[in-house]
């Protein structure tokens, strides 16, 4: 392991303190699980961080909790917390569903929805869930508190558009109500090829036997997690059937083209992603 | 690079320490305290040989540092026994065939045990699911899996609730 120096601040003030000083040539560390292994591929010789600061800790990055409509995560929280999470299970089953998948129990105790978002991986299964949620990302600098919708703060593969001296203190976002149906699907690793963790997530609402609002997020479809209108479109107004979630299936699978463009990777992709959206959208509807 | 002061419980036993900033929990282990029933196979989480129990919770410690471990609780595989005698996870293991080069059985033992304490009758899909983030190259894990069957079903009162 390449050479850095470790600090464990007792508050999350301490903490944007040393950020805002020392922010350029700082890794934070949460749960680690994206961290280490990428620290671990640094070559001996060449330079990494010069020092790691441990939020892992830190009281006020903790807790799930609910302010009127809106439900907060903190930033802190594992998956484990968010999948076993009564209140997450209740207003937000897709998110509950979503870390849930996340590697094995070993990755689930410790590595955070916090670390899952700022990695900024288009595979990470958590965004996709909270993009169909509409959440918001509270990032927090010495200076004060910004909130930003979170579909808005990924720039490119593995960036986002945090500053270094800026933490993600949580996500928020609007409970679904009890009527509205969602799902969130996975492709495992092990039960396909390794070509990439495709996943989806979705959330429909029904009126009068009508679908009048409907949320589609794929993950790993397009470089930064996104939703997909035209095939929310074409489900909008319409009464929910197999043949419908098929069209919306092709239609997300249409758009990843449009977007990513054709990759060697395209001819897999694509029955993939129309499989799964078609899947999320028939059993968000059977509950 | 500055080392740093570590207060840590491993097996019960509380150290004092100055490690290297950069030392993974693995490492203190394997190397500071020669606790090398630990093992490290891929060291980039995917395989969990060096599955260890962190204040009740299976973690991989290829993937944590040790400065991140102060003030808290680590079992390895050394912890589980009672001197000469084996914890009941273990001899179902050696019973069910369940050991075949042993590369994978610490961690796989460690999960098995972080599973019975939070869920002492675990369904066999359960079980699967726990030891999911274990990969074992030899014995496959039929035999694993009932090894961990046969120790949820011995009434041996609150055992596991000693990791
Ligand atoms: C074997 C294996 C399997 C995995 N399987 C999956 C999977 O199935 N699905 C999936 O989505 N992911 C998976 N992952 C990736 C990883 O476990 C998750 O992305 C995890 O949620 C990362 O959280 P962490 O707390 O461990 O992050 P860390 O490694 O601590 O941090 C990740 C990045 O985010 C930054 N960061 C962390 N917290 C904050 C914060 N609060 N504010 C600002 N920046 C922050 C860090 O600086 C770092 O750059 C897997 C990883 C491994 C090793
Ligand atoms: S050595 Fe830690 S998971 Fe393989
Ligand atoms: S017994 Fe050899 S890897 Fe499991």
């Amino acid at each position: 392991m390449i050479p850095f120096n470790f600090i464990r601040p007792a508050s999350l003030a301490e903490a944007l303190d040393f950020l805002a000083e020392n922010g350029e040539r700082t890794e934070i560390i949460a749960g680690g699980t994206d961290l280490l292994v990428e620290l671990r591929g640094i070559p001996a010789g060449k330079k990494g961080p010069k020092w790691v600061v441990d939020i892992s800790g830190l009281p006020e990055l903790k807790g799930i909790r609910e302010e009127g409509e809106e439900i907060i995560v903190g930033s802190g929280s594992t998956h484990w917390e968010v999948h076993t999470s009564e209140l997450i299970r209740e207003t937000a089953p897709l998110l509950a569903a979503a870390s849930a998948t996340v590697g094995a129990a070993q990755h689930r105790n410790i590595a955070t929805i916090g670390g899952n978002i700022m990695n900024a991986s288009p595979a990470a299964d958590t965004v996709p869930a909270l993009i169909a949620l509409e959440a918001s990302a509270v990032l927090r600098s010495r200076e004060g508190e910004r909130v930003r919708p979170l579909s808005g703060i990924f720039v490119k593969p593995y960036q986002t558009d945090a500053a270094p001296g800026e933490i993600l203190t949580a996500v928020r976002f609007r409970r679904l109500p009890a009527e509205a149906k969602s799902a969130f699907v996975k492709l495992g690793r092990r039960n396909a090829l390794a070509i990439s963790r495709m996943n989806a997530a979705v959330v429909l609402f029904l009126r009068d036997g009508v679908i009048s609002e409907a949320r589609i997020a794929p993950g790993s479809a397009t470089p930064m997690p996104e939703r997909f209108a035209a095939a929310e479109k074409i489900l909008i107004g319409q009464k929910p059937s197999e043949e419908l979630f098929r069209a919306a299936g092709a239609a997300v699978a249409a758009e990843m083209v449009d977007r990513s463009g054709r990759r060697w990777s395209t001819p897999y992709k694509e029955p993939v992603i129309a499989a799964l959206t078609a899947r999320a959208l028939r059993e968000a509807l059977a509950g | 690079m500055k080392k740093i002061k570590l207060d840590i419980t491993v097996n019960g036993v509380k150290h004092s320490l100055k490690v290297d900033p950069n030392l993974r929990l693995l490492d203190l282990l394997r190397e500071e305290l020669d606790l090398t029933g630990t093992k490290e196979g891929c060291g980039i989480g995917e395989c969990g040989a060096c599955t260890v129990i962190l204040d009740g919770k299976a973690v991989n410690s290829c993937l944590i540092l040790a400065g991140q471990c102060a003030g808290r609780e680590i079992v390895t595989i050394e912890g589980l026994s009672d001197g000469e005698k084996l914890h009941p996870l273990q001899q179902a293991f050696l019973d069910h065939g369940a050991v075949q080069c042993g590369f994978c059985t610490p961690g796989m033992i460690l999960s098995a045990a972080a599973l019975l304490h939070a869920n002492p009758a675990p369904t066999e899909d359960e079980i699967r699911v726990a030891i999911s983030g274990n990969l074992c190259r030899c014995t496959g894990y039929t035999q694993i899996v009932e090894a961990v069957q046969a120790a949820a079903g011995k009434d041996k009162g609150d055992w596991w609730l000693q990791i």
